[in-house]
């Protein structure tokens, strides 16, 4: 292999289960709810595909029913919101507790045993290109579904004419209203959407990037995803390559444990805190006032708004 | 105006029927008996006078941390930093501890200027990426927490390592010096109860009567109104920091001198998230909110039996206590709220 080659593919490979929540969860905040429960959804949904896998034998089932699993969450998050008032925020905190609790509950069975993964689609002469070819043409159907999903969503959400009504209820639910749309609907079918994206994102990590269960298996993942998609600016592509830069820090990380024995235990929580921090330098890119100063190209990569509306319930006629 | 009263106690009296139930049908899928479980639980929490006073010793950061959010909740802001303000207090306790100080009768009174300290840095560091940076308060305090934890981890298996063998377990006990001075033979740690008393009565008549109060508690329902008032909200969010990460630096100093002696890996014990699940039932006041503080800390106490008892994973209790909270937040939701009113009222009219 080229040098980096392998590093390359790992980090490709690390950070599928990341793209598919960050995707996830800008769906759902385009349409204006916040879905705070990721850090306990994620771990519910990995045992979740992870144990139908083990059970049936069949890791694509697992992965389906992570998918439903991940659309209950978002369901009780955006009907307390729509149909009790409920603050999302709060829902989603408590959520948050309750499903990575249970998992550790359930997943007692499940801890460290051996289990059926997705096999390597290989596509002749194309997996041989130097970088490319063992990224993206020689990996499992889950890196390659959650490389797709980057400009797929990208182009559901600025091209297309549902996109725009999910971005019109996100940013005035009250003007969208008023040309014939259905708010609470589109909250509802966005935020479901988003939170089987979520589960899907919490299979890949049971069945592939972190493979089998332990207690905690996906700590603190669910954090990161949900400061990456913020500072990503809700955009899927850029959210995306916030999502590949921590697969960078975790692999720096990876790599210095050979070198510094010292800090074995300490290294793999540095890429954590190093994210925040590099998404702190980003976000002050993301300031209005300062994204006229930039020029045009920079304004592009690291400008974003958050949807005007978001977080925020409906009000009601 | 007492049937007025009156028809609210029925209306919670319902709503908290309403929220064991929701909580009893979670723990019957979870395959358990809501019976055994609270009587292992209230066994294990009240049963001895031991038990009482480990209860009292989980309540002390508990409420420490549920009175720090009540600060920061007022001030409109959702503090999930805490736990890495609890974790910078047990450093900075711990770092009295070991050094020179350790072996004196000072060090406890060190420790809490430290450990205080060194929260309400956090806190403001928190409130400084708030307000400087743009970056919510939501991910730049779990981005101090991470810094935390990791500094905890480097501190106990590097510079603070057990002597002879670094290990996860945590550092050597502190000297006894460094222990905070406890009364009887069942070691009922009165400062820390004083101290705590101290600040329930200050953040009662700080939030109630003191201008400073009612403008934080103003900047809270609407950052713009201070503004307009010619306050700078900023400085009140700054301030709501600090005070927060003060009293949850305090927490942490408990946690390493009064309840562990020593540094651990996971000092803040989750608490800080527990917390925040107490002060959204309880509404921001203080007095639901210490006694929820004091029954969740019976039920944490308790819950140590559960395993040994029923063969149960102690993940359980949090999973209990998270279900209690969920079922009364959708209990108090308005329509929820306003049908059990009025099926209440269409009870008794049917009844007279």
């Amino acid at each position: 292999m080229l040098p980096f080659e392998s590093s390359v593919v790992t980090i490709i490979s690390l950070s599928t289960p990341i793209i598919l929540v960050v995707i996830g969860e800008t769906i759902t905040e385009k349409s204006g709810v916040i879905n705070l429960s990721i850090e306990g959804t994620l771990l519910i949904t990995a045992l979740t595909a992870f144990a139908v896998s083990v059970t049936t034998g069949s890791p694509f089932l697992g992965f389906l029913c992570a998918g439903f699993v991940g659309s209950i969450a978002a369901l009780v998050i955006i009907l307390c919101d729509t149909k009790l008032g409920m603050d999302q925020i709060a829902v989603g905190f408590v959520l948050t507790i309750f499903l990575g609790k249970l998992s550790s509950f359930l997943g007692k069975e499940y801890v460290r045993i051996p289990g059926p993964y997705f096999q390597k689609l290989s596509i002749p002469i194309l997996k041989d290109i130097p970088y490319i070819g063992p990224s993206f043409f020689d990996q499992n159907i889950l890196v390659i579904f959650s490389f797709l999903m980057i400009p797929l969503t990208w182009y559901f959400i600025e091209k297309t004419r549902l996109g725009l009504i999910v971005k019109a209820v996100g940013e005035n639910p009250v003007s969208a209203e008023n040309r014939g749309i259905n708010p609470e609907k589109v909250r509802i079918i966005a935020t479901v959407i988003g939170g089987i994206i979520i589960g899907f994102g919490g299979a890949a990590f049971s069945l592939h990037a972190k493979f089998g269960w332990s207690e905690n298996h996906t700590g603190n993942y669910g954090w990161i995803c949900l400061a990456i998609v913020i500072f990503g600016g809700w955009n899927p592509i850029r959210a995306a390559i916030g999502a590949y830069s921590f697969g960078v820090f975790q692999i720096i990380a990876l790599k210095m444990q050979s070198v510094a024995l010292g800090l074995t235990q300490v290294l793999p929580l540095i890429p954590f805190p190093l994210m925040i921090l590099t998404l702190i330098f980003i976000q002050r890119f993301n300031r209005s006032d300062r994204t006229t100063s930039l020029p045009k190209i920079l304004n592009a990569f690291f400008g974003g708004q958050s949807p005007e509306n978001i977080g925020k319930p409906l009000e009601k006629k | 105006m007492i049937n007025f009263n009156i028809k609210n106690l029925i209306t919670s009296t319902t709503q908290i029927v309403l929220t064991a139930i929701g909580a009893s049908l979670i723990i019957i899928l979870l395959g358990a008996s809501p019976i055994e479980v609270m009587t292992s639980i209230f066994d294990g929490a009240f049963g001895r006078p031991e038990k009482i006073v480990k209860t009292m010793l989980i309540f002390l950061p508990i409420s420490l941390a549920s009175l720090a959010l009540i600060i920061t909740f007022s001030g409109g802001l959702w503090n999930i930093g805490i736990e890495g303000q609890i974790v910078l207090g047990a450093i900075g306790a711990s770092w009295v501890a070991k050094s020179f100080l350790g072996e004196s009768v000072i060090s406890p009174y060190i420790q809490l200027l430290v450990g205080v300290s060194m929260g309400s840095a956090w806190g403001l560091l928190c409130g400084l990426l708030k307000v400087k940076f743009n970056v919510h308060e939501i991910f730049g305090g779990l981005g101090l927490y991470f810094v935390g934890s990791g500094t905890i981890i480097y501190l106990i298996l590097g510079p603070w390592s057990k002597k002879g063998v670094a290990s996860t377990s945590g550092t050597d006990i502190f000297p006894q010096a460094s222990w905070f001075p406890t009364l009887t033979s069942l070691n009922i740690p009165a400062l820390p109860i004083l101290i705590i008393g101290i600040i329930i009565i200050s953040i009662i008549l700080f939030l109630s009567f003191s201008k400073l109060g009612l403008k934080l508690k103003a900047t809270g329902i609407n950052p713009g109104s201070t503004n307009k008032f010619q306050f700078s909200s900023s400085g009140y969010i700054y301030l709501a920091f600090m005070i927060g990460g003060a009293i949850a630096g305090l927490a942490g100093v408990f946690q390493a001198s009064v309840f562990y002696h020593k540094l651990v890996p996971s000092i803040s014990g989750g608490y800080g998230f527990l917390a925040i699940l107490v002060v959204l039932a309880s509404g921001k006041r203080v007095i639901p909110t210490l006694l929820l503080t004091l029954f969740f800390s019976a039920m944490i106490a308790g819950g140590s039996q559960l395993q040994l008892r029923l063969n149960l994973h102690s993940s359980l209790i949090s999973i209990i206590l998270s279900s209690i909270v969920f079922f009364w937040l959708v209990v108090n939701s308005t329509p929820i709220k306003k049908n059990i009113t009025n099926l209440l009222e269409r009870g008794r009219n049917a009844s007279l």
